[in-house]
């Protein structure tokens, strides 16, 4: 039960007729206590005659699905299952985080009929946001005071990551495309399949040429070749307590995922299979065998609910997640941070195991604060601070050579750059023929 | 943030067909009225059963409270005069109690050889009406007199201080007080100073005669009475005023001690009737302007308990809550940047100068190798005379700067620094692809130590 500022209004009335009749105290104690009385008559009258909030059935229509910055629209079904018009106001719990701004609505339900509450949502985080509760004040007729019950009607939304980097994919698949076709002087390896033959064209490079088809043909023909394909890339991405650090105002585990789904939607299209595994010291999330279009929604779909654990990273375990995926020779990127030597020693003991194997890509976020202050020298405090940022620069740069010493690859870039220069290093090294 | 809308015109078949029964409510999470009552009961019933208790203890210990005024007939405390009432009333003597003058001259009226006993502690009696006191009944008791009273009554006795004897005896003429004997010692006295003992008043108009009972030293006694009229047996137009200095003879805790119940009893019960008179706020003439509360108008606070109404209505309107609060998970957010800040302080605070550029220069040196066409590998000298070389600048110049000054002060960390950008700015200038000519062609970036480049 509740009052409205309606009811305020009628006690605040009171005044009115306490001045003009209560000259006399007593009078106007009796006026008091009769106008109080009234008020309280007319409330519990209005109460008696107000629907009721619980007689209500909610359904709900939901969108399973939305990416993160972009809206949706849930609507929510009250029926009236009373006998009595429900006017009141609804208010539909949405976490705070599901970015419903004003989620009150004032609604009339005749009794035996139905009506829709649509809600904009723009979530502003990612992960399953959800709905508990509807609570229905149901106001009586004379509007002075209401009835309130709060209303079991579950509902979850789940927001996926943004995928913001999908705007390098068109460009990359078509640097990809140009692979094929290539002759074996642009792309030289021994991965490297031979395609087809056509006929010699100017620029062709003479070695390619197939003297057995050029007899065969009365003509000049080169062989061509294509980039391998059927290729495993296994993703491995760090969620442990490195991976909550923000960088540019983004955590680096979102980063991480932003790299990792465009190197999918990449090698999807090149004819390779991915498959991924969110990894601290258990398993946080998995994508095995997943193909085509499949594949990107099923990563979106296991990333959204992945957050940074606070946990150290369990390197020593790596080497027999990978073997449980895939016993080929596949292309291991592990999507984690490279900090100082100290915080590294896991990852650079369990490197010779990977690489012996795989080949290895190691990509992490570089801070830009870094360089940015490695640059600004003019106060005492900028020099300490321009020392401290070249300090953790050269610290990366030992990692980095240290990794590279052990046979794998190193990929570092600002958190807007390295989705891009990830899937860049992936087509190098497919042009190379080295997975 | 967009208002959400609610449509309305999509009635109930919509997805059910008219026929299917309405959809089944949804469970409320709110409790109803009864479940909530249900569960609260234990609480309710220990508030109702505490305020119980608490309304009872009042009740039964308002008796024995030490509140109430002294020397009240219905005042048990120590200081009330209930035992002496109640005595009297024992003995068959009615005893009226009256709150103003008007009350006592009704009563005196209905009883008019009655004894008047009264006492004014709070001095609430003015003069004229201690005057007007005197006149309605013959015998008159008064405890406990202040000055105004014996101004207006007895101009020739005055005070006498604390009584300092051990002991009170009569030794006066007075029945009462001859069969009291003694008194509890202590206690005011009165002075007699401008009196007569025994002799006729002169000063005090009609006044018959003065005794003087139970002194405590010279012209200091704890009992004066005043007769006035005919002295010999008649009774009729003869007006006695006894004046007992001390209120705490006749109270609860002292009347059962030494004398002084028999005085008390030899004081008023000589007459059927006694008044018992204590002045109250009834007895204060009203004077000068009309007071705050008489000139606000009646609606004034019936009013103000509105508002106070009205403002714990608007409480409740505003502060009803619309539902639970939802929780909500919030993410951990730890800046990447803050291992660089914190080590930058601990520079900063351990005046780290020379770690600090060092850090800088190796950075530096690194930078310039990779500038001049050196490989990663090259040693540091190879670096230092490439630099020197493609600059234009003597050597020493360009190992102090990238290896041999060392700062002392906080200006020179500042300095070398800004020398270090320089050097750098400069071998940047030197070796960009557009000034080739400005350097020394004797100088060719040769690969100093080819084993050692990387591929």
């Amino acid at each position: 039960m509740t009052v409205t500022g309606r009811f305020v209004l009628l006690v605040a009335l009171g005044v009115v007729p306490i001045v003009l009749f209560g000259n006399e105290p007593g009078v106007a104690v009796l006026v008091l206590l009769g106008w109080l009385l009234l008020a309280l008559a007319l409330g519990s009258l209005d109460l008696v005659l107000a629907a009721s909030p619980r007689q209500l059935a909610v359904q709900r229509m939901l969108p399973r699905r939305v990416r993160l910055g972009e809206s949706v629209t849930s609507e929510l079904f009250l029926t009236n299952t009373g006998q009595r018009t429900l006017r009141g106001v609804v208010r539909d719990a949405w976490q705070p985080s599901a970015g419903a701004g004003n989620n009150r609505s004032t609604v009339t339900i005749p009794p035996r009929e139905r009506r829709r509450v649509t809600l904009t949502l723009t979530p502003f985080r990612r992960g399953e946001r959800r709905v508990d509760r509807v609570t229905v004040r149901s106001t009586g007729p004379l509007g002075l005071w209401c009835r309130q019950a709060t209303l079991s009607a579950p509902g979850n939304i789940r927001v996926l990551p943004p995928f913001n980097s999908r705007k390098h994919l068109p460009s990359r698949i078509t640097r990809l495309k140009e692979l094929d076709g290539r002759t074996s002087v642009m792309v030289r390896g021994p991965g490297t399949e031979f395609d087809s033959l056509r006929e010699y064209v100017r620029g062709d490079d003479v070695r390619s040429i197939d003297w057995r088809a050029t007899a065969r043909r009365n003509d000049v023909m080169v062989r061509t070749w294509r980039p391998e394909r059927d290729r495993r890339v296994v993703i491995l991405i760090d969620t442990g307590r490195t991976s909550a650090a923000r960088i540019d105002d983004e955590p680096r585990l979102d980063t991480a995922f932003e790299a990792s789904l465009l190197l999918a939607a990449l090698a999807g299209p090149a004819g390779d299979r991915v498959d991924m595994l969110a990894f601290d010291r258990r398993v946080r999330g998995r994508v095995q065998g997943a193909q085509g279009a499949e594949l990107l929604s099923r990563m979106v779909d296991t990333m959204a609910l992945i957050e940074p654990e606070l946990i150290e990273m369990d390197w020593a375990a790596v080497p027999a997640q990978v073997r449980a995926i895939t016993s080929q020779r596949a292309l291991v990127v592990l999507l984690t941070s490279i900090d100082a030597a100290g915080a590294s020693t896991g990852l650079l003991s369990v490197l010779p195991q990977l690489t012996q194997r795989h080949t290895v890509v190691v990509a992490s976020v570089t801070d830009p604060v870094f360089t940015r202050a490695a640059r600004e020298t003019a106060t005492l405090d900028e020099v300490y601070r321009a020392a401290a940022a070249e300090r953790a620069l050269l610290d990366v740069a030992r990692v980095s050579a240290a990794i590279r010493q052990l046979g794998a690859d190193v990929v570092t870039a600002p958190p807007a750059d390295l989705p891009p220069a990830l899937a860049d290093r992936y087509i190098a090294l497919k042009a190379a023929g080295r997975l | 943030m967009t208002a959400p809308t609610v449509t309305s015109g999509s009635p109930v078949r919509l997805s059910t067909p008219a026929s299917a029964p309405p959809p089944a409510n949804a469970p409320a999470t709110t409790p109803t009225l009864r479940a909530a009552g249900k569960r609260s009961l234990f609480w309710i019933l220990a508030v109702v059963g505490g305020l119980l208790v608490a309304v009872l203890a009042t009740v039964f210990a308002a008796g024995t409270g030490a509140g109430g005024r002294p020397l009240a007939a219905d005042n048990a405390a120590p200081a009330g005069g209930r035992a002496l009432a109640e005595v009297l009333r024992q003995q068959g003597v009615t005893v009226t109690v009256t709150d103003t003058l008007e009350e006592t001259r009704a009563a005196a009226s209905a009883a008019p050889d009655a004894t008047l006993f009264t006492t004014d502690p709070d001095g609430l009696l003015t003069a004229e009406r201690y005057g007007d006191l005197a006149d309605i009944v013959p015998n008159t008791v008064l405890v406990d007199p202040d000055f105004l009273a014996l101004q207006a009554l007895a101009p020739g006795v005055g005070f006498g201080g604390e009584s300092s004897s051990d002991e009170l005896t009569a030794t006066c003429a007075l029945p009462a007080a001859r069969a009291a004997q003694t008194l509890s010692p202590g206690g005011r006295t009165l002075g007699t100073g401008g009196l007569e003992i025994g002799d006729d008043l002169g000063s005090l108009p009609g006044a018959a005669g003065v005794t003087a009972c139970f002194p405590s030293g010279d012209d200091r006694f704890s009992v004066v009475q005043l007769t006035s009229g005919s002295a010999e047996g008649d009774a009729d137009d003869s007006a006695a005023l006894t004046l007992v200095a001390d209120a705490t003879l006749f109270s609860n805790e002292k009347i059962a001690t030494y004398g002084n119940a028999a005085l008390a009893l030899g004081l008023l019960g000589a007459t059927d009737d006694v008044i018992w008179y204590l002045p109250t706020l009834g007895d204060v003439a009203v004077t000068g302007p009309p007071s705050l509360g008489e000139l606000t108008p009646g609606w004034v606070t019936p009013v103000l308990v509105l508002l106070v109404l009205t403002t714990l209505t608007a409480a409740l309107w505003r502060g009803r809550r619309f539902g639970a609060l939802v929780p909500e998970n919030l993410p951990v957010t730890v800046k990447g940047s803050e291992t660089m800040e914190g080590r930058a302080r601990l520079y900063s605070r351990s005046n780290a100068r020379l770690r600090a550029l060092d850090t800088l220069r190796i950075a530096t040196v690194a930078r310039l190798a990779r500038q001049v066409g050196l490989a990663r590998s090259a040693t540091l000298d190879e670096v230092l005379v490439a630099v020197a070389a493609s600059t234009g600048r003597p050597l020493d110049q360009v190992r102090s700067v990238l290896v041999g000054a060392d700062p002392t002060t906080d200006r020179d960390l500042i300095a070398l620094t800004d020398r270090l950008r320089e050097l750098e700015r400069a071998t940047v200038h030197a070796t960009a692809p557009g000034t080739t000519a400005s350097t020394p062609a004797s100088i060719p970036p040769k690969p100093a130590s080819t084993g050692r480049m990387e591929p």
